[in-house]
Order: structure tokens, then sequence, then C-alpha cells
């Protein structure tokens, strides 16, 4: 599991001098480990996304630089969502070992670790992104308590990371809990996200990701949830009229090894790695951050933004307490516990 | 099968995620345990453009020879299948809507791989013990009915 | 690995072997032996079984199925050629040109090529013989116009396509309609000329009174491929609930408004289907392991190293994608050519910028080609066992209409827009 402060600082450091000193910083590792140490292997990566969306900038980053500091003799593929598979079949294949690292996030594993289902609540972390990262790093239920979770069926978590904040595409705006009556949401179909906005008095349904651009172009949907990026590359903003900065969580993404290659490596393969995953966090924060900002131009373009007030923040933030009670019945596996101490450390840090 | 008919009509409009998981239990299952039936009226999918022109002997020899390597390839594949069932019991893993433990869906695969398999057996021994050449035990070979006789169904693929 | 893992595919296809086996069997083999880059438990490939076909939109095979089985056994395709029959039976060429259009009319209410040649090419060949075409001819116009049904939507070619490549089927069956349409028209065209040169005799004129009467009659059909094909274009409904409509659409016409089904044949017939269904499933399951194996060993990025050169035009990647479908569905049903092959060419394609729609529609324009060219083309086969005709006779009249549909590929290639107008 990840310390807390430590990462804290040089994640801000990272964010810093990212961009000119990256090439010096990765030559100095190459460096200081010779590449004689490392025996020639292949590691597979997985991820839930395609192209050049954010996960898959993220393994192909992570390959780039253990190939740079292991002299080319650990080569990481990177696989693109589908491609081994189906979101179960991905999580089997860490499982059982056949792949080796990948990115997780609740909606593909959170039928595998119920607890990490957490990071779907509404208004839990703080509007800001920057300070959900903060939550991210710090957290000792994520990093201690949620990690453990993750431990029991064979996982080693390595790092959380947010890919930016969740947002609202829909054909009428989206400004306020009132107006969710029957509006026709799209979840992934897991309850707790169809709780959450049932919870605002939306029809929540789990329709399938292939059909949603026309379902979304002909009404049958009236709007759906996902980060900037996500929206922007799977072109909803063309068939939706609005998008509200709802903020109302992040996506989630956790850097997630098996657990039993993880221990099994030698330690200067596994220093390698840790060492990678932590420089790239805060890489990352800054190629979702990209990201999410290029594509919020691309989007504005076509769809008009709404914003929501402190007030209406406020009410969608009190429809969506209940649904925490929900998670501690229905979904936790630890009665709530590890969302109890993490609403606390979030208080702490919000100073809320 | 025909469940799986009644079931899926029932299915059009939006799929809601109960639908679409209760669309794939009833796929699987109905896919699996069609491999045995599927078997038995000899209409797998399959391609016998060199089979239809040999000599009746080979083809006899064939029509041995295929369903026993078949069987042994199916009771090969329920053995390793079984031990994926056993895995993701496990697991534990849970379907997202229903929170139907998933390894029972799973299930099916060895079973319908099993099934399978005895029906080839039964294949191979209507073959040893009869003169003609069966093509699954309910399926004469439609290559020894007299043309007026065959049955469309017999050529029939998709 | 590659030549292994197809090499014995191709063996135990050749040796009859039930479908399934070899596309379960060879990757399982291959991993088995150790001969891929990396080390699999072989067990992890069993989920790859399930997840083959827990597609939502995989449930439209089984209807449309359904729904052209229905029609089959009733009179809807009776009523269509009568329609058209008696509009332009008495034209040059009308009844071959009837055929053609029958043939097309019927392929976009039925997913299924065989359907086709059953439910149209059984009535029309009779009626072309009598007018004085050889039975070569005939068959050969039968054959090859049912291949229409395989690029007019409904089809099941383009929904293996869809499954495989993650396509909307809808877009597929949409980019599907021009080309199905073209290829009517050119078979039109070629009728024809056959019969002026061939001098076939005309047949009476219909009246006007007939017509009306046949019009009112095909009504109902005719309704059909209007309501599947401008609900999923004015995007009504996918194409899952399209094929439900259909089903419903078939029952009402053949069992309350024609009577010619009996709800008692009903189960026999959802049997019939249920059985092509699970049999075909297998496929799409087994499919999926080798579809697998190949992105693991990520095939098609060393394929498009070592054969297609470091900048391959679009054209150079399009035509070796035409020449391995067509060839592969000369001998192979065009479905297993559909799950093996597009996994390995889709990501070479849309590498060097193939559109995946038209590349879907390029394909199955290959296996609609493919599949009524001899040697082994399936609708050959078919057509064999429907007419209790020897081969030889069956594949004699192919050769122009194997030359037009040559020469319609070649434009589709040149003129994506073919297939992307309607988009
Ligand atoms: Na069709
Ligand atoms: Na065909």
């Amino acid at each position: 599991a990840c310390g807390g402060d430590t990462d804290e600082e040089e994640a801000d450091n990272g964010g810093e001098d990212t961009g000119d000193n990256t090439e010096e910083t990765t030559d100095d590792g190459s460096g200081e480990e010779a590449s004689g140490d490392f025996e020639e292997q292949e590691w597979i990566f997985i991820t839930e996304e395609t192209g050049e969306q954010v996960q898959m900038a993220y393994a192909d980053e992570f390959a780039k630089r253990i190939d740079e500091k292991s002299g080319g003799n650990i080569t990481v593929e990177t696989y693109e969502f589908g491609g081994l598979g189906s979101e179960t079949d991905q999580v089997v294949q860490l499982q059982e070992g056949t792949a080796q690292l990948a990115v997780t996030s609740p909606g593909f594993i959170g039928n595998t670790v119920k607890e990490s289902q957490i990071f779907g609540l509404h208004f839990l972390f703080p509007e800001s992104v920057e300070e959900t990262q903060q939550v991210l790093n710090e957290s000792e239920a994520i990093n201690v308590d949620l990690v453990e979770q993750y431990e029991e069926v064979g996982l080693e978590p390595l790092a959380f990371w947010t890919e930016g904040a969740m947002q609202w595409t829909s054909n009428k705006p989206l400004a306020a809990p009132a107006d969710f009556e029957n509006f026709k949401m799209r979840t992934q179909g897991s309850e707790l996200q169809n709780e959450s906005y049932g919870a605002y008095g939306a029809n929540p349904d789990g329709y399938s990701w292939g059909e949603l651009y026309t379902a979304l172009e002909n009404g049958t949907m009236d709007g759906q949830e996902n980060p900037i990026f996500f929206i922007a590359d799977a072109s909803f903003h063309e068939v939706q009229d609005y998008m509200t900065l709802s903020n109302h969580n992040n996506y989630v993404a956790t850097t997630t090894v098996n657990q039993e290659w993880y221990d099994g490596l030698g330690e200067a393969e596994r220093a390698l790695v840790d060492e990678t995953v932590e420089e790239l966090q805060s890489w990352v924060f800054d190629e979702q951050k990209r990201q999410n900002e290029e594509f919020l131009s691309v989007i504005e373009e076509t769809t008009e933004i709404v914003e929501i007030s402190e007030e209406d923040r406020e009410e969608f933030k009190e429809l969506a307490m209940p649904v925490r009670d929900f998670y501690r019945e229905n979904i936790s596996t630890v009665d709530g516990a590890i969302l109890d101490k993490l609403e606390q450390e979030i208080e702490e840090i919000t100073g809320e | 099968m025909i469940c799986m008919n009644v079931i899926s009509r029932q299915f059009f409009g939006p799929s809601i995620g109960f639908h679409s998981e209760v669309a794939k239990f009833a796929v699987v299952i109905s896919t699996f345990m069609g491999i045995s039936y599927a078997a038995r009226k000899g209409r797998h999918i399959s391609m016998s453009a060199i089979y239809d022109t040999v000599p009746w002997r080979i083809r006899k020899a064939m029509a041995i020879l295929i369903p026993l390597v078949t069987a042994l390839i199916l009771f090969a594949l329920t053995y390793v299948s079984f031990e994926y069932v056993v895995n993701e019991y496990e697991r534990g893993t849970t379907t997202a809507y229903l929170g139907m433990p998933t390894y029972l869906m799973y299930l099916f695969i060895p079973l319908g791989f099993f099934m399978g398999g005895i029906q080839f057996v039964r294949n191979l021994f209507v073959n040893i013990v009869n003169k003609e050449v069966y093509i699954g035990t309910d399926a004469l070979d439609y290559n020894d009915n007299k043309p007026e006789d065959r049955h469309i169904d017999d050529q029939m693929q998709v | 690995m590659l030549t292994i893992l197809l090499g014995i595919m191709v063996i135990l296809l050749l040796l009859n072997f039930p479908m399934m086996i070899p596309l379960i069997v060879a990757p399982f083999v291959v991993v088995l032996l150790g001969y891929t880059k990396f080390p699999i438990d072989s067990s992890v490939m069993v989920g790859q079984l399930v997840t083959g076909i827990e597609s939502y939109q995989l449930l439209c095979v089984p209807l449309f199925i359904f729904a052209a089985d229905i029609m089959t056994a009733g009179k809807t395709s009776q009523r269509l050629l009568d329609f058209i029959g008696s509009f332009i039976g008495h034209l040059r060429g009308g009844y071959a040109v009837t055929t053609a259009a029958a043939c097309s009319l019927f392929g976009a209410i039925s997913g299924s090529t065989q359907a086709t040649v059953v439910a149209i090419g059984k009535p029309m060949r009779e009626r072309l013989l009598k007018v004085g075409y050889k039975d070569s001819s005939a068959m050969a116009l039968i054959i090859n116009s049912s291949d229409v049904a395989l690029l007019i939507p409904p089809s099941i070619g383009l929904i293996m396509y869809g499954l495989v490549s993650g396509e909307s089927i809808g877009e597929l069956f949409i980019a599907g309609i021009i080309p199905g349409l073209i290829v009517f028209l050119a078979f039109t065209l070629y009728s024809v000329i056959y019969a002026k040169v061939k001098n076939i005799p005309l047949s009476d004129k219909a009246t006007w009174k007939e017509r009306f009467y046949s019009f009112r009659r095909a009504l109902f059909p005719l309704g059909f491929p209007i309501l599947v094909i401008g609900g999923i274009y004015l995007g009504w409904f996918s194409a899952t609930e399209a094929a439900g409509i259909s089903v419903l659409y078939a029952l009402i016409l053949e069992v309350v408004i024609f009577r010619a089904v009996h709800i008692k044949q009903l189960p026999s017939i959802a049997l019939s289907t249920g059985l092509v269904t699970s049999a075909v499933f297998v496929l799409v399951a087994g499919g999926q392991v080798f579809t697998y194996l190949v992105n693991l060993e990520k095939i098609p990025q060393m394929l498009s190293d070592a054969v297609l050169g470091s900048d391959p035009s679009t054209m150079y990647v399009l035509l070796i994608v035409t020449i391995f479908f067509f060839v592969g569905c000369m001998f192979v049903d065009p479905i297993v050519v559909i799950l093996v092959l597009t996994p390995i060419f889709a990501p070479i394609a849309s590498e060097v910028g193939v559109d995946p729609i038209h590349l879907g529609i390029v394909i199955t324009f290959q296996a609609a080609l493919g599949s009524a060219t001899p040697p082994f083309g399936v609708d050959i086969f078919t057509a064999s066992a429907v007419f209790n005709k020897p081969y030889m006779e069956v594949i004699k009249g192919t050769p122009p209409y194997i030359l037009i549909m040559v020469l319609i590929s070649v434009l589709l290639i040149l003129f994506p827009q073919i297939s992307l107008a309607l988009l």
C-alpha cells in the first residue's frame, strides 16, 4: 500500500517539472539500475479504454518508461478494452495471472471488489478534481482499508487516480434535481448507480454501450454520464444538446496488479514498478487535465454547457445522502466502515 | 431452445440490465445445451465438401472416426471448462443486477460439452452397429438417401 | 504460430469435423503446446466462450431466423412473386427480373440466403423453366440473386461482422442498402440482355385489375421491409428490436391474416430455429476463443508490419482483405470466415484509415460472392439439395454472375461512398 504524505509531496513536485525534465529523470533511473539486472521478460497490461484515452495513455507511458529503465529487457504489452475479452474476462485474467497489470475501475471491477463501488457515490468527494486526487493519495481508508478488500481476491492496487470528474450530457438542461423527473438516464447498470439516479427521480437504465449513441440520438435515452474526454471520444456531444458540469463524482481508476506476481517479483523489479507507478501519479493527473480541457473546448462548440448553482448542488447532495446508507447496507461488505472513515478524511482535507 | 425464443421475444424494447442478464443466461444455457441436440440431429455446421465426394467406404470410416475424436475433444473441453467453473466459484463473482453467482451460468459449459461428448459417442456406436452411415443418431447420412426423399432441413444452414 | 493455428483449423475443417471443433481446438492446442508468446492458463480461455455470445445484439440472430422460418412456411413469398410477376412478368426477361426482385425483397425480409433460395427459388425455377430458360441459368440466377439477402438488411453476415468488430449493426444494415440495390439492378440488366440474346418468348401481360389484386395481396409483405429498414434508418429501433418486430409481424401476417401457418406448427418452427441458432452460436462462442488468441499475440500488428510493409495504401489493404474473404468463403461457411478473418484484418484496415462500416460491407459482399462460387460455396450445395440437381449442373450457369459481382466488388473498393452515402 502507498504511504500518505510523501506521495502527495512527490506528486506535487512531479507535477511542476513534467515536460522538460521528464527525460532527465528517466535517464537517471536507468543509469542507477544497470539493464543487466533485469531478466528478459514480457508483461501484459490491460486497460478498460481504447485509442489514446487516459487509461491507454497511462499504460503506454508506463510501458515506455519500463522499457527505458530496464534497458529494453522488460517489455510491457498494452491491451485496449475488448482486446482480451469482456470486462469480466479482464478481471479474471488479472486474478489468474495471465495478465500482470491492469487499470481497473468500479464499473468493471465492482462485482468482484464490491467495496470499490464507493467511488460511484455522488457528491461524496470534493467538487474540485485536484482535491479529489489529494484524497485519493492521502486517504488511509482508501490506501489501507480498501486495498485490503482488493487483496482478498488476489489483487494488489498500487495507485488510485482520477480520470476527471463525471459530467452529465442530456437533451434538456439538467441544473437542479427537479430536472431529473422521469428523465431516462443511462447507467452502466449497477444497483448503486440506479439507486443514485432513482434518488433524483430519474428512470435509470443499464442501456448497452454499443447502442447508446443511437439511443441518445433518437431519444430512447435522455442522457448519460462520463468524464469529458470520454464523452467527446464517443461523440455524444453531437447528439446531445446540453452538458452539465456536475462533478458529481470522479471516474477513479486504479493501477492494479496480480498479487502473486507482484509478491514474486525480484526486489529490483518491484522497485522499478513502484517507482514508475509513483512517477505516473502526477503525470496522469496532468494528462487527464489536458485531455478534459482540450475536449471541453471541442464540446463547447456544439453543446450548451450548464453549471449547477451552489444551492442546487446542496439539494443534489442532500438527495444523494440516503444512497450512502443504501451503500452501507446493500453494497459494502464491511458495513460501511470504509465509507465512515473516508467521510471523515474528506472533511479534514476540505475543511468542511 | 424454444424457451430462448420465447424469452427473447419478450425482451425487445430498451435493454434494461435485468433483461440483458436473463437473456445472457438463456443464450449461454441454450447454446451449450444445444450441442448435444444438434449432434443428435446431425445439424452441426461442417464443411462436408470432401466428405460428400469420397467413396462409401471412406465415408463410413470417417463417420466412425470423426465422432470418436470429437467426443474425446469434448470430454477434454469438459475438464478444462469445469476447472474454470471451480475457479469462478472461488472468485465468488456475482452478476451486476441480479447478484446471481456467475459460476452457475458457466456450469452449463462443461455440462453442455459433456452431454455433447456423450451424444457423439452415441453417434459413433450407431455407425458401428448399423450398416448405414449416420451423421447423427436421428439422422441418416443424406448422401445415402434418394434425392427425392431428402428433407431440405437436412441441408439448411444459415 | 499463426501458421500452426490456421493449419490445425483447416485440416480439421476439411475432415468434416463439426466447425465448432476446429475453432475451439486450434487455439487450445496452440496454447497447450506453448507456441504463444505469453504463458496462458488454458482455462482462462473458457471465459471467452461466454464472452462471444453475451452481446445483447446477438439476440437478433434467432429472431430474424425465426421470422424467416415462419415466412418460408407461409405465403409471404408466393404473394411477393405474384405481385412482381403481374407488373413485369410480361417484359423481355420479365421472369428473370421477377426472380431477382423477389429474391431481393425476400432477402430484405429474411436474414438468410438459404431461406431465400428455398422460399423464392423453388417456385420461380418452375416458372423460369416453363418460359424457356435453361435449368442451369435459372439456378445460377436464383443462387446469386439470393445472395443479395446477405447484403440487404437484415443480414446474418452483417450481424456477425458487427459483433466481431463492435460496429453498430444498425449502421451496417443501412450501409448495405445501396450495394444490395446495385447488385439487383446489375442482375436485372443482365437478365434483360440475356433474354434478348437467347430470344426468350414473352408471356401474357397482366391486366390492371389483376395487378391491383396482386398488389393488395402483397401489401402486408411489402410493408415489412419498409417497416424494418425504415425503422432502423429513422432510428426508431435498434437491430435487436427490429428483429423482435419482424417476428411479431411475421406471426400476425402468416398466422392471423393469411392463416397459412397454424399455431400448432410454431413449436416445430421454433425448434428448428433454435437448432440452427445454437449451431451458429457455438461457432460464435468458439470464434471468440480464436479472436482472443489473435489479439493477445498481437497478430494483426505483426502481419501489418510483415506482410503489408511500413506504409500500405488503403486500396492495397482492401484488395488483400477482398481476396482473403473471397477465397475463404469459396471454401468455408461465410459465418466462420467472418469470425476468423475479421479480428485479423479489421485492425489492419482501420490503421490505414478504412471506414469500419465500409469494411463490413466489403467483407460481407465477398462472403456473398464466395458462397456462390465453386468449388465449395455453401449456396451451391443448398441449391443442389433444394433442386435435386447434380453439382456440375448447378455451377454451369454461374460465371456471368460471378463476373458481375467481381466488377461490383471493384466499384465498392474504389468508391466507399457506395456504402457510406446513406449514413
Ligand atoms: Na437480408
Ligand atoms: Na451466401
